[in-house]
């Protein structure tokens, strides 16, 4: 069971996980008390339930200067992989490390130490980080130049916005010149602005050969930074390849949780239910990334059992924080049998971001109208716009031009 | 580990600025509640009800209360020290150790600030000699490898059993009152050298892993004199021993702190 050690030093940047297994105990693990453990000596073993798995075998290879994302459920070991390769946390069994320097962006959005200014912080989490005081002085100028915190940078951090922290953590591990970067998350957090700054920066550090790993949620950065993408499920490594299968995959995953929703729906002799539902590209090709402006078509299956009047199918469209950008519904037809709802959309006037579109049928008895299906997708690619809608249209400067001087 | 001195010296600063606001005036408001201690037991046990007598009780008191305050707020600091950093803890990978090493350290600021006062005090008013000062620092160095022995299995002990804490805060209290620091080991033998008072001397005097440290302190700085050979032999297999056990049971347990934080 216990994986070997590669029996090599690792090159700078490469991480190797073999075999990897780490569970927790249900109840978090959390210290307990001398108090507890003796009065458990008089009762024998208590009844202890058995640890989950974080890690159920992960075995990973990347190589030096390789981008990975990791997606997965919630539970899935995303957050464990990471904090396992940051050295965090030690492995039940199995083999984990990273060569050269490691930076661990997790939970930027804390801080260390709230009565402390936003300099010091920078100094702890470099001096953490093992930097020496001499290179984290020559840094100091540029990292609260790329943090943009002005003068704040010597308040103290209680003062600041989870944004505030997230820019003054991220701006430290932009400077620590790691080999291997490993992101938690963070870039959820904090302005759009500062959040595509961060993805140049990790773009350049690509070019630079620094070996990336970035776990998230969203899968729309994930297709941003990362050309490769492992999804995780239940502690294992359940797809391993390029992101875009890679992304399909993960939202499979999500889709099944929605079938069994459905098939619950079914089974409770509703009218009508949905059998299936997709999102197709242009070409009606299944798909889940798409371009800003491209075509998009939400295709609905769905079957009948009894002729009931006034059901209907309610469409939406929500950002990535389930705020609603569209609503609409659209009655369907009343007989026995089955049928196919295709909405087309000709232009997609979103912008980078993660959405999704929960279908819901809605029959006149129901009192609180649930989701049937989740279909997921994001937009990438739309640079040089922020924001959710694409309003973009052609710019034209109108008006006399006034000479260089009338400025000065 | 080289590379984690600018980490340890982080830890310290931020240590002192939390204890004394960075601030002189902040270490002598640390140092009232000591010598207020030493004024009430000086006044109390010396003048009023004269169970001890012993030349400038004060001094007396204090070159041994020094080593205690060291020791005793060094591993109450060091318990808790990992507990309140889980912040750190869970999310960076560094050598856990620096975290109640740190606590330990700053407790030499109030040391070295009674030494300023208490030995030009002791050579005007005892007029002792002062060339046995020079045992001083190795002395420090001991006392330090053998509170930080005591404070690596306090701290990581306190991290998975949260009581440990209140427990060796509610230890420390009677350990203060056998441990020397008030009176003269040597004058509870009584006059005879047997029976059961000799006894108890000899369990205070050697049981009590603390007592040679008080002992060799008071040797250098009340009484200007050479500790003897078996105090210094006590001395230096004590702080080792600790340092030593301390490693080992901090490496087993510190292992999870991520976890158990």
């Amino acid at each position: 069971m216990r994986g070997k050690a590669v029996g090599r030093e690792l090159s700078n940047g490469e991480i190797v996980l073999d075999d990897a297994w780490r569970s927790f105990s249900p109840r978090g693990d959390r210290g307990r008390t001398l108090k507890e453990v003796v009065a458990a000596i008089g009762k024998g073993r208590a009844e202890e339930l058995p640890p989950t798995p974080a890690l159920a075998g992960v075995t990973l290879r990347v190589g030096p200067g390789e981008t990975l994302g990791i997606v997965g459920r919630n539970g899935a070991g995303k957050t464990s992989t990471l904090r396992v390769l940051a050295g965090i946390i030690p492995l039940h069994s199995g083999f984990a490390q990273c060569g050269g320097r490691v930076a661990a962006l997790i939970d930027l959005s804390s801080g260390f130490g709230r009565e402390f200014s936003g300099r010091e912080n920078i100094h702890l989490t470099a001096a953490l980080h093992g930097m020496e005081r001499g290179e984290v002085e020559a840094r100091i100028p540029s990292i609260i130049e790329f943090s943009e915190l002005g003068h704040f940078i010597d308040a103290p951090i209680k003062t600041y916005s989870s944004g505030m922290l997230v820019r003054l953590g991220f701006s430290v591990a932009a400077h620590l010149d790691a080999d291997v970067l490993l992101i938690d998350e963070v870039l959820a957090v904090g302005d759009e602005a500062f959040q595509r700054k961060c993805v140049r920066h990790i773009r350049s550090r690509i070019d630079g050969g620094t070996t990336i790993v970035l776990v998230s949620h969203a899968p729309g950065t994930i297709e941003a930074v990362c050309s490769r993408t492992v999804v995780l499920d239940a502690g294992k490594v359940a797809f391993d390849g390029p992101t875009d299968e890679g992304l399909r995959y993960y939202h499979r995953l999500l889709g099944v949780e929605d079938q069994e929703q459905a098939a619950a729906r079914q089974a409770s002799d509703a009218p009508v239910w949905i059998t299936q539902a997709e999102l197709l590209d242009a070409d009606g090709r299944p798909r889940q990334v798409f371009a800003p402006g491209e075509q998009m078509q939400v295709v609905a299956e769905f079957e009948t059992r009894a002729v009931a009047p006034d059901i209907e199918l309610v469409v939406d469209v929500r950002d990535g924080n389930s705020r609603s950008l569209f609503q609409a519904t659209h009655r369907l037809p009343t007989s026995r049998g089955g049928g196919r709802l295709v909405i087309d959309v000709p232009r997609l006037t979103l912008l980078d971001g993660d959405y999704e579109v929960p279908l819901g049928i809605h029959t006149p008895g129901d009192t609180a109208p649930g989701i049937d299906r989740m279909l997921r997708f994001s937009i990438a690619g739309g640079g040089g716009a922020d924001g959710v809608v694409d309003l973009r249209g052609e710019w034209n400067f109108e008006g006399t031009t006034i000479g260089a001087e009338a400025w000065s | 580990m080289r590379k984690y001195r600018y980490l340890f010296d982080q830890l310290v600063r931020r240590e002192l600025k939390q204890k004394y606001k960075g601030t002189f005036v902040g270490v002598l408001w640390y140092l009232v509640n000591p010598l207020v201690l030493m004024g009430v037991y000086g006044v109390m046990l010396g003048s009023l009800l004269q169970t001890v007598t012993v030349h400038d009780y004060l001094v007396f008191i204090l070159s041994g209360l020094l080593v205690w305050l060291f020791f005793s707020q060094g591993l109450n600091a060091a318990c808790t020290s990992l507990v309140d950093q889980a912040g750190l803890i869970g999310k960076v990978a560094f050598p856990r150790a620096t975290v109640p090493a740190a606590t330990v350290v700053v407790q030499l600021i109030p040391m070295l600030t009674i030494l300023i006062v208490l030995i030009p005090l002791s050579a005007i008013l005892q007029g002792t000699s002062l060339l046995p000062l020079l045992a001083l620092p190795p002395l420090l160095i001991c006392l330090f490898a053998f509170t930080l022995g005591f404070a690596l299995v306090a701290s990581s002990m306190n991290a998975h059993f949260r009581d440990v804490q209140p427990i060796v805060t509610a230890a420390l209290l009677p350990w203060f009152f056998v441990s020397g620091v008030l009176f003269n080991l040597a004058n509870l033998a009584g006059a005879n050298g047997h029976g059961p008072r000799h006894t108890l001397e000899q369990v205070l005097r050697w049981g009590d892993p603390i007592a040679p440290f008080v002992v060799a302190f008071r040797a250098v700085i009340y009484s200007g004199a050479w500790p003897s050979v078996p105090v210094i032999l006590y001395v230096v297999v004590a702080s080792g021993l600790s340092l030593a056990i301390g490693a080992s049971v901090f490496r087993r347990l510190s292992a999870e702190l991520a976890v158990v934080i």
